[in-house]
């Protein structure tokens, strides 16, 4: 028996290992860059320690005495003993003396005022460029704009600008680049307005998609099982287009037919409707077109599983319910739906969860338009998290957004599974057991 | 067996020695949002890398310098993406031409090392650049990059359309001038944009045609009511709520006057061109580099006798005529070898010498970075160049290199484009974008 085990597991784990790798490691990721602060600022591999002008600014914010800010500020370039020794030893004693004699104690708050001083050198002049930047950095005292590696030099660079050990820890803790533990992108995510906006947007999504998708699925199924088998085929064939087309090319006709010089315009313009973009006009155009582009796609995959249930039904039943004198419709009702459940759930369930967290279509077609009419939440969270003119990207805010559907998408299968009886569903039948 | 060894180690020394004389570098060099018009933001690396070489074997040195350039990402998105995840492993491109909003992200995160750490800004070519345009490659007091080039957005009139709502050629050669001393308002734009629909001389929703997208051109309408987009003192972000619905006002007032089409965000770009470019607007906004399409692919063969430009008109009495200059940069990235940082350097130096910059900005239309350029007769003696650089550059400003920009430019489109959709009133709008950028900005937000 243990063998039997091994051996599965042994078939399974190809199928494991990809379901970590694309399934369970991007949630994880998710759940675990939802409760950073990562940007395109903070980089995603960690950071290094750097005082500028926004640390600082940040630590005016915080309350940091002006006598601290003050002295973190000063200092710059100063020609001073430690700096000529040092120069002395990069180059010669000569340059230094002669640095010396020229600048002696001066202070610059700036490195090119420090590189033009170098440049005063004449019997020892230092040609390169790169030799001069070098020597300047010698006699550099300011810590501000210099990046450390670890902390432990940032701190050690800090306490010889005299600054208080009291607060070290907190100017540390603003000099710090690389990305932090945070609960504010879920504050954020309950704190700013839009965000119920994509919300709403999204139930009214799925709710509409989700209803055309089925229903019209149904419908198809139905409606060619009763054609003649040839017919039937070619008409499924059409309307499985929506799917195997590429979205891109799918949503530019789309395009093509709504646009104020597309076809519906040219044609409603024969009847003497002043052109008009179809998709963008106002919102409820927008939904419309967000559903049915989203719809026929959805609908001919429901096609197919409903078609093929139908199939499995045995003709018997459906022979003998003639012979009773049962309408077209009571068929339906009462012999093909029932034993759709089934799959019926399976399309409901799957619909759902792909709805939630698809966006392609709508971001090829709106973009959200308009006026972030159509935005939906992970349309939201891709808009945050990868686009952004400033190019500061907002990986952690974003992922806090995806988060929240994985959540949803979560209790969402829970509740199907509860609705449709799940456990009936997947006992074994009476029949062969 | 000895003899052997001595062959080897013979020819390990051999091969040292040479690797030690001859130096081979690879520059990779990636440019955003460029076209064939825009070749020269890497040939002009190739071109420095040629004189470079030659340098060093003046000095007896031998360097090989490979230049590779890339310029095909998706747009500017994927460009950006494709810049940071490769800094995050480690393998970025040693040159970047993008634009100078980068800066502040991108220093923060170590991703790019400052051009004067390797240059003397002091020398030329460096110190004959405009010093604004070098303020816009920097941030917090360090020279991060380097210009590119320099553009301007100016607004566009058809003179077709103006002269005939009754212009007459000496009205429209004084619009310029009107426009700088603020004498011709948007509120003029939106009146004569609507006599060229009225009159039938364009078509409605084709009176004021906007950019599509966006871009730093909603920024300029920002600026005519009177918007800061920065403040001096502090170095923090402004909202200015006053200005920003004057500004969302006039486009929704646009809509509602027929002059410009409410759907008209996300037309397609080619169409837009296509049509600007034959006149097809009355009156629109755009870039200096415009002029390239509009005379080439476009095929506008007169465009001094049928387009006149200005700077963005003002909006009221706050505001002021202004045009934003959004010049690329380029950059140097964090190379493990520092000979290639250093390199590169020389080569981003030598590809901004004026005859060098004059191949780019004349052959993509964009402006020069130096005043020699006017000294170089294929700048000189382009009139485009010449009359755009006097007429908009001198007081063209830059959006803020500022960590938090991209939000704010963001929330404030989305805020436009929901008033100019009439999904939301201009007041509706601007609450959304006070209360969006209240709790992203936090402290580096002043709002007015």
């Amino acid at each position: 028996m243990r063998n039997v085990n091994w051996l599965g597991l042994a078939f399974l784990s190809p199928a494991l290992v990809m379901v970590t790798l694309f399934f369970l490691l991007p949630v994880v990721l998710t759940g675990f860059f939802a409760f950073t602060n990562m940007s395109t600022a903070t980089g995603v591999t960690g950071g290094e320690y750097l005082l500028n002008s926004a640390s600082l600014r940040r630590l005016q914010n915080e309350g940091l005495p002006q006598e601290v800010l003050a002295k973190l500020e000063a200092g710059g370039y100063r020609v001073d003993a430690a700096g000529l020794a040092a120069l002395a030893e990069a180059t010669t004693p000569a340059t230094a003396q002669e640095l010396e004699q020229l600048h002696g104690a001066a202070e610059f708050s700036d490195r090119r005022d420090m590189e033009r001083a170098l440049k005063d050198l004449l019997d020892n002049r230092i040609r390169r460029t790169r030799d001069r930047k070098e020597a300047a950095e010698l006699f550099k005292r300011s810590i501000l704009n210099e990046r450390f590696a670890t902390e432990a030099a940032f701190r050690a660079a800090l306490s010889e600008t005299g600054t208080r050990t009291a607060y070290a820890e907190q100017i540390t803790t603003a000099a710090y680049t690389g990305w932090v533990w945070t609960t504010k992108n879920v504050e954020l995510l309950f704190a700013l307005p839009s965000t119920l906006r994509y919300a709403a947007n999204t139930t009214l999504y799925v709710t509409l998609t989700l209803a055309f998708n089925v229903g019209f699925g149904l419908f198809l199924a139905i409606t060619t099982f009763y054609l003649p088998k040839g017919q039937g085929a070619a008409f499924r064939a059409i309307w499985f287009l929506p799917r195997i087309l590429p979205p891109v090319l799918y949503v530019l006709m789309w395009r093509w037919f709504t646009w104020d010089t597309g076809f519906l315009a040219t044609v409603t313009g024969y009847f003497g409707i002043s052109p008009k973009n179809w998709m963008l006009d106002t919102s409820y155009h927008a939904w419309t077109v967000v559903v049915l582009i989203n719809g026929f796609v959805g609908a001919s995959m429901g096609m197919i599983i409903f078609s093929s249930a139908i199939r499995a039904i045995p003709t018997s039943m459906l022979h003998a319910s003639e012979v009773d004198g049962a309408s077209r419709w009571q068929q339906v009702r009462w012999i093909i739906l029932p034993q759709l459940a089934w799959p019926i759930l399976f399309i409901t369930c799957y619909q759902t969860l792909s709805l939630l967290t698809s966006f392609e279509y709508i971001l090829l077609a709106t973009d959200g338009g308009p006026g972030r009419a159509t935005e939906v939440w992970s349309l939201a969270a891709y808009h945050t998290a990868l686009n952004n003119y400033g190019g500061n990207l907002e990986y952690g805010l974003g992922a806090a957004f995806a988060l929240v559907l994985v959540v949803i998408g979560i209790a969402a299968s829970l509740i199907y599974f509860r609705l449709f009886n799940f456990k009936r569903l997947i006992t074994k039948p009476l029949i062969e057991g | 067996m000895s003899n052997l060894r001595a062959v080897f180690a013979t020819t390990a020394l051999v091969a040292c020695g040479t690797a030690a004389l001859a130096e081979d570098i690879t520059i990779n060099v990636w440019a955003g949002g460029s076209n064939d018009a825009d070749s020269y933001r890497w040939e002009a690396i190739e071109l420095a890398a040629d004189l470079l070489e030659r340098e060093y074997a003046i000095l007896g040195e031998e360097l090989n310098i490979t230049v590779e350039a890339k310029r095909d990402f998706g747009g500017w998105d994927e460009f950006k993406q494709a810049v940071t995840l490769a800094a995050e492993a480690g393998t970025a491109p040693a040159i970047v031409v993008t634009s100078h909003l980068d800066i502040a992200p991108w220093s923060q995160a170590g991703y790019i090392v400052p051009v004067e750490d390797y240059l003397d800004l002091d020398a030329w070519p460096l110190n004959d650049i405009y010093p604004n345009l070098l303020e816009i490659a920097s941030y917090d007091g360090i020279q991060w990059g380097l210009p590119q080039d320099a553009e301007s957005r100016p607004f566009f009139f058809w003179k077709d359309a103006m002269k005939g709502i009754g212009y007459s050629d000496a009205d429209i050669d004084a619009l310029p001038a009107k426009v700088a001393a603020g004498e011709y308002t948007l509120q003029d734009v939106l009146a004569d944009a609507q006599k060229a629909v009225d009159m039938g001389l364009v078509e409605e929703g084709y009176g004021f045609y906007p950019r599509v997208s966006n871009g730093p051109d909603y920024a300029q309408f920002y600026q005519s009511f009177g918007g800061q987009l920065q403040d001096p003192e502090t170095g923090k972000l402004v909202l200015d709520k006053a200005a920003m619905e004057e500004m969302y006002q006039f486009f929704v007032d646009a809509v509602e006057a027929g002059v410009t089409r409410k759907n008209h965000i996300g037309t397609d770009w080619s169409q837009w061109y296509s049509e600007v470019a034959n006149g097809k607007a009355a009156l629109w906004h755009g870039g200096t580099w415009h002029y390239a399409r509009y005379t080439g692919k476009e095929g506008n063969d007169d465009f001094f006798g049928t387009i006149q430009f200005s700077l963005i008109p003002a909006g009221n009495d706050k505001g002021r005529a202004n045009t934003i200059t959004q010049p690329l940069v380029y950059l140097l990235t964090d190379q493990q070898d520092d000979m290639v940082e250093d390199v590169a350097a020389q080569l981003v130096k030598i590809a901004s010498e004026p005859r060098l910059n004059s191949l780019h900005a004349i052959k993509s239309a964009h402006l020069g970075i130096s005043r020699q350029q006017s000294n170089v007769e294929l700048y000189s003696g382009d009139r485009w160049a010449d009359e755009a650089t006097e007429r908009l550059l001198g007081t063209a400003n830059a959006q803020p290199n500022h960590l938090q920009y991209g939000v704010f430019a963001e929330t404030m489109w989305k805020g436009l484009e929901a008033a100019w959709t009439g999904v939301q009133t201009p007041a509706e709008a601007v609450a959304a974008v006070e209360a969006e950028l209240t709790a992203k900005l936090g402290d580096e937000l002043i709002v007015r």
